[in-house]
């Protein structure tokens, strides 16, 4: 579905035993028109979980009680498959790889960026469009995915394989906030690199590409977040 | 008060028993020879003497008087001594003049000392007639025997169980020595001096292998502690100057009256420069987790051109903005075992160096040769280059040469590299670009298969 409004309405549980970093999460996530619930220890998380069904669940893994990695496992041993974000602190990449084996579907270290965690919470609630069709729109843009070529409107434009990837990347995820870090994970599958600035060096040429001078811009920055690829450029500005 | 400290080393102790262990074996030996001469000799000839005299009492008159003609000669016979003597102790026939004073006639062996001066075992026996027979066998040779024995012993063992003592006790005034010199170099040590090395005579005795062991030891302490030192000096830089900035435009921003636009670009620049100083960390802890990992059990198969590819791709945006071409030639490559991720971030670590010192307009070249031992990724700029004395330390975490401290990043790039090619026992070569650096990932699996 294509809307220009992030999943508002959502039911959101989020089970976080440090009181500040919940209520500031609470906080960004309730202005972005989600409805949040919170448990303080893994069991009351679990058993919130099992009751209410909730949309998305963020777990946090250090929980008194029982650990974060031990709700998930067992929700998904009883078949539960909301998504699952989850938090950490603990950075390590074979923490990471714990972390969604027990069964999560994505894991963000703190400190996070508040946009990178809306980000990522829109990410899992509104999966990318995955269709059969060999040709990608949105607004005015067209992908061929056979053909190996993209078009505006009439211009064709001229894209290199790896710029094309990228915006294959965007097209699927259209009117969604996509951070730097998701594109470096999903579209070129690594994670630790020098230069954060990678990214938008990449999207600039995109850009360059895809809004020549005196075209409505596609591809919107979005501050404190990542970059959008909007369908509807003339639709105001979020 | 203590024994002197001599006799508690080891060494004398162990001279102590090979002397105590040599006297007594030397003391057995003796015991069963002075056994031998004293008891079991003495035994054998007992029991010669004493059958001689029963056979002569046994005999009829004229095999008596034949028997003792051929006394006569009592050596042909095997003994010293024969006589007959009559009732009141008249010799009556024989070698011997009188019978020895006391000598119990019973017709056992007993020890006698004849004229005065000769030992002998000697037995005698009544005939029935009263008369009385006397045979006895000479024993000074015996004798002396034992008498030499006895002198050896004391002669002979005493003095060289002294002499072991005496080399135990020099060899352990020798080792005693070592290990005071040793001590005293392990207090210098400890006072703080980290140069000190223990003393190693390259003997390759057992000592100086554990002075070696404890030296190399001491060098690696003494490197860990470099690097630390060096971390703390850079990372005292390197986070408190972003920290600083922050503070101070946070806290200008404080005074009153300020536009609400410069207290959001205040906050800006606060939240980037905490996100430098969490960069930095997450930096620092990469690396922490690169060396502990236990990424080895993971390894996979590698194509390293595909590597280079893949980045050359992904940094080659950035290198055009700076007008720098990268000119890739990796056609293909043996496969090495690893990790994918580690290498994939050591390779840009390299090429995102490169591209930071490579001046505008020149051309990078990032390529993957075949080596001798192994595949080797190399990545050759045009910029000031690394000089030969800062090799070694480029590498290290925090280094950063004095032309590069303007330059963002954190200084930890290079570090990241070497611990990536330390755990996959990877080698790293930097040479002269004349000009500019040439960066080898020299790529050799020495990991068993």
């Amino acid at each position: 579905m294509q809307s220009p409004t992030p999943s508002q309405g959502a039911k959101i549980l989020l089970i976080e035993d440090d009181g500040e970093t919940c209520s500031e999460i609470r906080g960004a996530l309730g202005e972005r028109g989600y409805d949040v619930d919170d448990s303080a220890t893994g069991t009351a998380g679990l058993n919130a979980a099992r009751r209410g069904a909730y949309d998305l669940l963020i777990v946090d893994r250090m929980l008194p009680e029982l650990d974060g990695l031990a709700v998930i496992e067992t929700l998904r041993a009883e078949r539960v498959r909301t998504p699952v974000l989850v938090l950490s602190a603990l950075g390590a990449v074979d923490d990471r790889i714990r972390g969604l084996k027990a069964g999560g579907d994505d894991y963000l270290t703190k400190p996070f960026a508040l946009g990178e965690l809306t980000a990522r919470i829109e990410a899992l609630l509104r999966r990318p469009v995955e269709t059969r069709a060999t040709v990608l729109r949105v607004g005015p843009l067209s992908l061929d995915l056979i053909d190996r070529n993209a078009t505006r409107g009439e211009r064709v434009i001229d894209l290199l394989p790896r710029e094309f990837k990228l915006l294959e990347y965007l097209m699927r995820r259209p009117d969604r906030v996509v951070t730097r870090d998701m594109m470096l994970e999903d579209v070129w599958n690594y994670r630790f690199l020098p230069q954060t600035n990678l990214v938008d060096v990449h999207i600039g040429k995109l850009r360059r590409k895809i809004d020549a001078p005196g075209e409505q811009p596609l591809i919107r920055g979005v501050r404190g977040a990542g970059f959008m690829l909007v369908s509807n450029p003339d639709a105001a500005k979020i | 008060m203590r024994a002197p400290e001599i006799f508690r080393t080891s060494s004398f102790r162990i001279a102590a028993i090979s002397a105590g262990v040599f006297a007594l074996g030397a003391l057995v030996l003796f015991a069963f020879v002075y056994w031998q001469t004293a008891t079991h000799e003495t035994a054998t000839i007992d029991r010669f003497v004493e059958r001689q005299v029963r056979s002569l009492t046994s005999g009829h008159g004229e095999e008596l008087a034949r028997d003792l003609l051929l006394a006569e000669r009592p050596a042909e016979r095997g003994f010293a001594y024969a006589a007959l003597f009559d009732g009141e102790r008249h010799p009556l026939a024989g070698n011997l003049a009188a019978l020895p004073a006391d000598f119990p006639i019973d017709g056992h062996a007993h020890a006698a000392l004849l004229g005065g001066e000769r030992p002998v075992r000697a037995a005698g026996a009544f005939l029935p007639d009263g008369r009385i027979v006397f045979i006895a066998r000479d024993v000074t040779e015996l004798r002396q025997l034992q008498r030499v024995v006895r002198r050896a012993l004391l002669l002979g063992a005493i003095p060289a169980l002294l002499l072991a003592l005496a080399a135990g006790a020099l060899l352990s005034w020798r080792e005693l020595r070592r290990v005071r010199m040793v001590n005293r170099a392990v207090a210098r040590i400890l006072q703080g001096d980290l140069k000190e090395r223990l003393p190693a005579r390259n003997q390759a005795d057992d000592f100086d292998r554990l002075a070696m062991a404890v030296n190399r030891m001491l060098d690696e302490i003494g490197r860990l502690l470099e690097e630390i030192k060096g971390v703390g000096d850079n990372i005292a830089h390197d986070l408190r100057t972003p920290l600083t900035r922050v503070r101070a435009r946070l806290e200008r921003s404080r005074e009153a009256d300020r536009p609400p636009e410069e207290l959001e670009a205040a906050i800006d620049v606060a939240i980037a420069g905490l996100d430098q100083t969490l960069g930095i960390i997450t930096a620092l802890l990469r690396i922490t987790e690169i060396e502990e990992g236990n990424r080895r059990a993971a390894f996979g198969e590698i194509d390293l051109a595909r590597i280079v590819r893949d980045v050359a791709e992904l940094y080659g945006p950035i290198a055009e903005n700076a007008g720098i071409e990268i000119a890739v030639a990796a056609p293909s490559s043996r496969p090495v075992k690893g990790d994918r991720d580690l290498l994939v971030e050591a390779v840009a670590n390299v090429l995102d160096n490169a591209i930071k010192f490579a001046p505008a307009e020149s051309r990078i070249d990032f390529a993957v040769l075949d080596g001798p031992d192994g595949p080797i990724v190399r990545v050759r700029d045009r910029g000031p280059g690394i000089p030969q004395e800062e090799r070694a330390q480029v590498l290290k975490r925090f280094y950063r040469a004095d032309k590069s401290r303007h330059l963002p990043g954190s200084g930890l790039g290079l570090g990241v590299v070497s611990a990536v090619m330390n755990l996959h026992r990877f080698r790293i070569a930097i040479g002269d670009g004349e000009p500019g650096c040439i960066f080898d990932l020299i790529c050799a699996n020495q990991l068993a298969d």
